[in-house]
């Protein structure tokens, strides 16, 4: 399950309000990468990355993951490849009724029959898959408790299983930390870590934090207004850039 | 404006000064005093008719806290034979039995007019006891009081009465020593009654979910203003619901016993047309605040729409639906006892008719048990949308 290379040319994003999110991106993303995507809040993180997966539809330009061009594929094809790829989001997004088993299972949705969804049924190893990828999170004795019912760590971790259970050559994460605190943001960025260090996942992770671009990242990309202004190495970030892209009057604020 | 201002003094900050000055609260006062001596006047209150009229209402008061529930009964005896005025269609007989307490005809076929021997064997010795005719309609009418000899048989002879129907029987009941506890005539009406209440609202509720449903997703504004047809139908939806849920129940009710007749059908009808309303009012608005975040998440792991919905939209309106559901199941419950009293069936027709011929206990018998019942649903229904959202 080697990861997947990401190619992005010219990739432009006008919302119908006339907000321009994304101002000609070219980007390069290399397979095994942990590439960290920083920058202020409304800067287009969020659109780069639901642009990749077509959750967003570009206005023009084009995505390629490994020579596959996403932006012309049809609908059938985009969820074969969508299954490819596991998103992880910044509210977590489960369904907060759903036990978390249900929550992890709905991750390899995509390679059912969808008609087995009427009936609720789920084949048994797909279940020990489950299972297993709760306890690679350390999750695995809350399978059967609602999703609500855990803590915001927890809940992230839930949602790093269901992006497991696609079995994914590409991660993207929107701001996975962005509602926890320090000391859960780093179990839940050693998880996606581990994923990107043993499995060879590509990860594409949109973070706030310098220190933790700098401790996670292999590769940091930075958006300002749309455009990216610094594509480098994490360390080579310094007081001077780091003004450049969030403004004179940002302070750096440590997250240890 | 703005270089124009800079030359005026800044107006005194309006908190300083009060806006009501103080004789503006006399003529305030006054007119409030106006509206209430007239709203005193017209409304009629007396507070002294609380008291001097006390005794009025106290049997009334008296009866409602003393339902007729229990009744104390005689223990009685039966045995009953068949008469019949043609052989033709005759009920089979019954195996003639020789021991126990029995009733033997002389014949079996009479004609209205002829005489016929009683004799009744095996029953209580030295008692009270009273021979009933009983027609085919299942009416009964006292023939004859008597007494059992010590060896527990009597014989009589009566002339047989013209009776409706063909085919009839023979009671005789036989009154024992001591007596028993039994539900009053009231208590077991009263409780099947409120089975049927009950049930009218099931029936209520269940027919407005199979059309509040589909009619809910109409209804949902993030779902139908993506297009100028579908806010069209949103708002068309939208306003049925409303001027549906202003009728009162109360007056559908009269109008389906009018076209339906009185009874439970036409407590079903109105019940399950306001329910449709408040229900696909209050799905809609549930299916309005659904999360996207989990639509988002499934679709991103490369689901199918149908997968979509079951596991990221189902999940987050079945729970809802379901305790609005349960919760609506009891408010229909009170709602037809409301709805029985004006022909919607019930318990609520009963009460009501009770209510009329002033029996008062029985009424109380009724009272009581639609309190135990509503109080029961609302514990139920509580319990039952605590587990489920």
């Amino acid at each position: 399950m080697p990861g997947a290379a990401v190619r992005i040319e010219h990739l432009v994003k006008v919302y119908p309000d006339g907000t321009h999110a994304l101002h000609d991106i070219n980007l390069e993303v290399k397979p095994k990468e942990f590439l960290v995507i920083i920058g202020l809040s409304g800067s287009g993180k969020s659109t780069l990355m639901r642009c990749i997966n077509r959750l967003i539809e570009p206005t023009s330009g084009k995505v390629y993951i490994d020579d596959v061009e996403v932006t012309a594929l049809n609908h059938e094809e985009l969820r074969r490849l969508r299954r490819q790829i596991g998103m992880i989001f910044q509210q977590f997004n489960l369904v907060k009724r759903s036990s978390v088993l249900t929550n992890a299972l709905s991750g390899r949705l995509g390679y059912l029959a969808p008609q087995w969804a009427l009936i609720n049924y789920f084949p048994r190893d797909v279940k020990l898959q489950a299972v297993e990828n709760l306890k690679r999170v350390g999750i695995a004795e809350k399978a059967f408790t609602r999703a609500d019912q855990l803590s915001g760590g927890q809940q992230q971790r839930v949602g790093i299983a269901r992006a497991l259970m696609q079995e994914p050559r590409l991660i993207l994460a929107d701001e996975p930390v962005a509602s926890l605190d320090p000391a859960t943001s780093h179990s839940v960025l050693k998880h996606i870590e581990e994923l990107n260090r043993q499995d060879g996942v590509t990860v594409m992770c949109a973070l706030h934090f310098l220190s933790l671009a700098r401790r996670y990242g292999t590769r940091v990309v930075a958006l300002k207004a749309g455009r990216i202004v610094f594509t480098g190495m994490p360390h080579e970030i310094d007081e001077h850039r780091f003004k450049e892209i969030y403004g004179e009057e940002a302070v750096e604020v440590e997250i240890t | 404006m703005a270089n124009r201002t800079v030359t005026q003094p800044p107006p005194p900050p309006t908190i300083l000064r009060s806006r009501t000055r103080p004789w503006t609260v006399v003529p305030v006062l006054l007119v409030v005093a106006i509206i209430y001596s007239y709203g005193w006047n017209v409304t009629r209150i007396d507070v002294g008719q609380l008291i001097t009229k006390v005794y009025l209402v106290r049997p009334l008061v008296r009866d409602l806290v003393r339902p007729d529930v229990l009744r104390w009964t005689p223990r009685l005896q039966t045995a009953s034979a068949s008469l019949n005025f043609t052989a033709e269609g005759a009920p089979a007989p019954g195996p003639s039995v020789q021991t126990g307490p029995r009733v033997v005809l002389s014949s079996e076929v009479v004609k209205p007019g002829s005489p016929l021997v009683i004799r009744g064997e095996g029953l209580a010795p030295s008692r009270p006891a009273a021979i009933y005719w009983k027609d085919q309609s299942g009416a009964t009418a006292k023939a004859l009081d008597l007494r059992t000899d010590a060896q527990g048989a009597f014989v009589v002879q009566l002339t047989v009465p013209d009776l409706i129907g063909e085919h009839h029987q023979i009671v005789v009941e036989v009154t024992l020593e001591g007596r028993q506890l039994r539900p009053s005539e009231a208590a077991t009406l009263v409780s099947s009654r409120l089975v049927e209440t009950l049930f009218l609202a099931l029936m209520g509720t269940t027919i407005a979910v199979i059309f509040a449903v589909p009619l809910s997703f109409l209804g949902a504004k993030n779902l139908m203003t993506r297009n100028p047809a579908g806010t069209a139908i949103y708002y068309v939806v939208r306003t049925v619901f409303n001027i549906t849920r202003s009728v009162e129940p109360l007056i559908m009710a009269t109008v389906f016993a009018v076209w339906v007749g009185i009874g439970p059908f036409a407590g079903v009808l109105a019940l399950a047309l306001h329910s449709v309303a408040s229900l696909g009012k209050l799905y809609s608005e549930q299916i309005e605040s659904i999360d996207p975040g989990p639509i988002e998440a499934i679709t991103a792991t490369g689901a199918s729409p149908l997968q979509v919905v079951r596991y990221a939209v189902v999940p987050q309106i079945i729970p809802p639906f379901i305790a609005f559901t349960v919760y609506r199941w009891d408010i229909n419950v009170r709602m037809s006892t409301v709805i029985g009293m004006v022909g919607g069936g019930g318990v609520g027709f009963l009460l009501i008719q009770y209510i009329n011929q002033l029996l008062w206990r029985e009424a109380a018998t009724a009272v009581w048990g639609i309190t135990v019942v509503v109080a029961a649903m609302d514990y139920a229904s509580a319990w039952i949308r605590e587990r489920v959202v």
